[in-house]
C-alpha cells in the first residue's frame, strides 16, 4: 500500500513537528512551517500531531495512490482536484486506487499540508522524520521526494478504518461532511498583521526604528525559504554600533542585520546566532507567516509588548 | 555566577545570559547548568542549548512559562551555592591539521595582516589547548577559543561561496572546523580529515560544548592517508 508522487511541484518535503534534543550539536529543529495547519490536517485524520506528512509549497504536486486512501488537505498555496473536480480543504476525503490528486495555483495561502490517514512509512533520523535538506537528513534518504517515488503507508488497518462512512462518487473519491474551523489564509494582495512581542535587543535599536518597526508594511522579499524571510522595506538602525555575542535563536526571531534589514527566522532556523533582535513572533504568528508568500506585505502588530 | 538577564526567545524557549563577552568561567557555568538540566530535568523541559555565555532552555507548549522561570531560578539559587557542580566527562581531542599548500588557503593573507611568519602561525595554533564553546550554525561546527590577540583577524571582506569540509579557519579570537561543504566567511588556515558530524553517530557531532581540543600539524601525505 503507498502513494506515488507523480509530480512533486515547487517544492514537497516531509515534515513532522520537529527534530527536537539535537540542537547542542548544531542540528536545527526543521518539521512543518504552519504547525497549525500540519496539526488540524493530522486530527482530521486520526494521526497523532508528530505523524509524518507532506508539506507542498504552493502549485505543482500530483500524487496518486495504489488502494483507497483517507487523507486531508489544510493550509493552502494552491487549490486541489482530485480526478478533475474541485474539492475543499479542512475535510476528510477518500479516493480510490488509481486517483490522482492534483495541487493548481491559487493566490491565497502558500504551503498545503498532505496527511494520509494511518501516516506515512518514513525512517526517523536523529528521532524524526522531518527533511533538513542542508545536511541530508530525514526525508527519503535526506532528500524531498521525486517525481515517480513511492512512499510506503504505515497502518493499512486505520486506513481501512478511518472516513469509512465517507460515500465514494462514480468519479473515484467522496468527501467527508464536516470541517474543521480555520483561520482565514492571507491573500497575496492583503497586508497581513504579524502578533510579536519585544526581541531580547529591542532596546538596542533607536527611537525612530522602534517606531517604523511597527507603523511600516515590510514586504517579504524572494529571499524567503523553510529557513528564513528577508524583508524589504524601512531598514533599521541600531542606537549606537555594537556586537552581539552569538547565542541562540530559534522559528520566529526577527533579527536585523548589519545593513538593517529584518529576516524572521523560520523552521529551519540555524540554532545560534550573532545578529540583534528587534522581536520575536508568537507562535500562531509563525504559522500565519507560513502562508505568505513572497511579495505579500506584513506589518507587525504588538502582542502584549512590553516597552 | 549569577545571571545577568533571563529572556523569552520564543512561546518555549528561555535564555540565561551570564555574560555578554566570551568568557571561560561564564561558559563552564553554561554548561553545569546544560548538565544539570539533563541529569535532572523538570517537567516539561525538552532540551537545553549551550551559547558562549548563556544557555537556551526549550520546553514544551503545555508547560506554563512562569512555572519553567521558578524552576530555574531554584536551580540556579542552588547552583551558586555550589560552584563545583558536574559539566560532564571532559574530553581532549588531539585534531590533526594540514596546514600545507592549498589546505592552508589563506596562511599567507593571515602572515600579511598579522606580521607573523606562516611557521609562527601554525607554532601559535598547535601550541595551545583551546576550548569548545558551544556548536552552532551549521550540524557540527565548533566554535573554539581563545585564541591570542596578535591571530586576531577580522572576517574576510567577502565570504566564499563554498568552503570544503574539514576546513580548520580564524575569526576574531575564534578558531573552527566547517563539517561540510557550506559558505563562510572565515580565514582557512588548514583542513583535517576528521569527519566533525555524522547523522548515523552517538553523539552526531564529534566534538561537544566543554571539550578540549588541541591541533596537531600533519603533512599532506599523512592527510591523504587518513582522508
Amino acid at each position: 500500500m503507498s502513494i506515488t508522487i507523480v509530480k512533486s511541484g515547487i517544492q514537497c518535503s516531509i515534515q513532522d513537528l520537529g527534530r527536537w534534543g539535537y540542537q547542542q550539536y548544531g542540528v536545527p529543529v526543521g518539521g512543518v512551517m504552519d504547525r497549525e495547519s500540519a496539526i488540524t490536517a493530522n486530527r482530521l485524520c486520526g494521526n497523532v500531531d508528530e505523524e509524518a506528512l507532506l508539506e507542498c509549497t504552493l502549485h505543482g504536486t500530483v500524487i496518486t495512490c495504489d488502494e483507497t486512501i483517507t487523507f486531508a488537505l489544510t493550509g493552502g498555496g494552491a487549490r486541489a482536484t482530485v480526478n478533475g473536480c474541485g474539492l475543499d480543504y479542512n475535510r476528510l476525503i477518500r479516493m480510490v486506487a488509481g486517483s490522482q490528486l492534483k495541487l493548481h495555483p491559487d493566490p491565497q495561502g502558500c504551503r498545503t499540508y498532505i496527511s494520509i490517514s494511518g501516516g506515512l512509512q518514513v525512517t526517523t533520523e536523529l528521532g524524526s522524520a522531518a527533511t533538513y535538506l542542508p545536511s541530508g537528513i530525514g526525508g527519503i534518504a535526506g532528500k524531498n521526494p521525486e517525481a515517480g517515488q513511492q512512499i510506503l503507508l504505515k497502518d493499512a488497518c486505520r486506513m481501512q478504518e478511518w472516513g469509512r462512512d465517507i460515500v465514494i462518487r462514480e468519479d473515484g473519491f467522496g468527501v467527508g461532511n464536516w470541517r474543521a474551523q480555520v483561520q482565514p489564509l492571507p491573500h497575496v494582495n492583503e497586508t497581513v498583521l504579524i502578533a510579536c512581542e519585544s526581541g531580547p535587543e529591542w532596546d538596542w535599536f533607536d527611537a525612530d526604528s522602534q517606531l517604523r518597526f511597527f507603523e511600516t508594511p515590510f514586504t517579504i522579499s524572494n529571499h524567503a525559504n523553510r529557513m528564513g524571510y528577508r524583508l524589504d522595506g524601512t531598514l533599521l538602525q541600531l542606537k549606537e554600533k555594537r556586537e552581539l555575542l552569538s547565542t541562540a535563536v530559534t522559528a520566529g526571531i526577527v533579527q536585523v542585520t548589519n545593513e538593517g534589514h529584518p529576516i524572521i527566522l523560520m523552521a529551519d532556523a540555524q540554532t545560534i546566532g550573532g545578529y540583534p533582535r528587534i522581536a520575536r513572533l508568537t507562535s500562531k504568528a509563525i504559522s500565519l507567516l507560513a502562508q505568505c508568500r513572497p511579495g505579500v506585505k506584513a506589518r507587525f502588530s504588538m502582542n502584549g509588548f512590553l516597552s | 555566577m549569577k545571571p545577568l538577564r533571563i529572556y523569552s526567545i520564543s512561546d518555549q524557549a528561555l535564555t540565561i545570559a551570564f555574560s555578554e563577552v566570551i568568557s571561560e568561567s561564564a561558559n563552564q557555568h553554561v554548561l553545569q547548568l546544560h548538565h544539570r538540566l539533563q541529569a535532572a530535568p523538570f517537567p516539561g523541559f525538552i532540551e537545553s542549548v549551550p551559547a558562549y555565555s548563556s544557555l537556551t532552555v526549550y520546553f514544551s507548549a503545555q508547560t506554563n512559562k512562569e512555572e519553567v522561570t521558578t524552576q530555574l531560578n531554584k536551580l540556579l539559587t542552588e547552583f551558586t551555592e555550589d560552584e563545583t557542580l558536574e559539566t560532564g566527562e571532559m574530553r581532549k581531542h588531539i585534531v590533526p591539521v594540514c596546514y600545507e599548500g592549498a589546505y592552508g588557503a589563506d596562511l599567507q593573507v593571515v602572515a600579511s595582516a598579522t606580521g607573523l611568519s606562516i611557521q609562527e602561525i601554525i607554532e601559535i595554533h598547535t601550541g595551545m589547548t583551546f576550548r569548545v564553546f558551544m556548536i552552532g550554525f551549521v550540524p557540527g561546527f565548533a566554535y573554539m577559543g581563545i585564541l591570542p590577540p596578535e591571530l586576531e583577524m577580522p572576517r574576510r571582506q567577502s565570504p566564499r561561496l563554498e568552503v570544503p569540509a574539514g576546513s580548520v579557519a580564524i575569526a576574531g579570537r575564534q578558531t573552527g572546523i566547517y563539517p561540510a561543504a557550506i559558505p563562510g566567511g572565515w580565514h582557512i588556515i588548514g583542513r583535517t580529515p576528521w569527519r566533525l558530524f555524522d547523522k548515523n553517530a552517538e553523539p552526531c557531532s564529534r566534538l561537544c560544548a566543554g571539550d578540549l581540543v588541541q591541533f596537531e600539524a600533519i603533512t599532506t601525505e599523512a592527510f591523504e592517508q587518513l582522508s
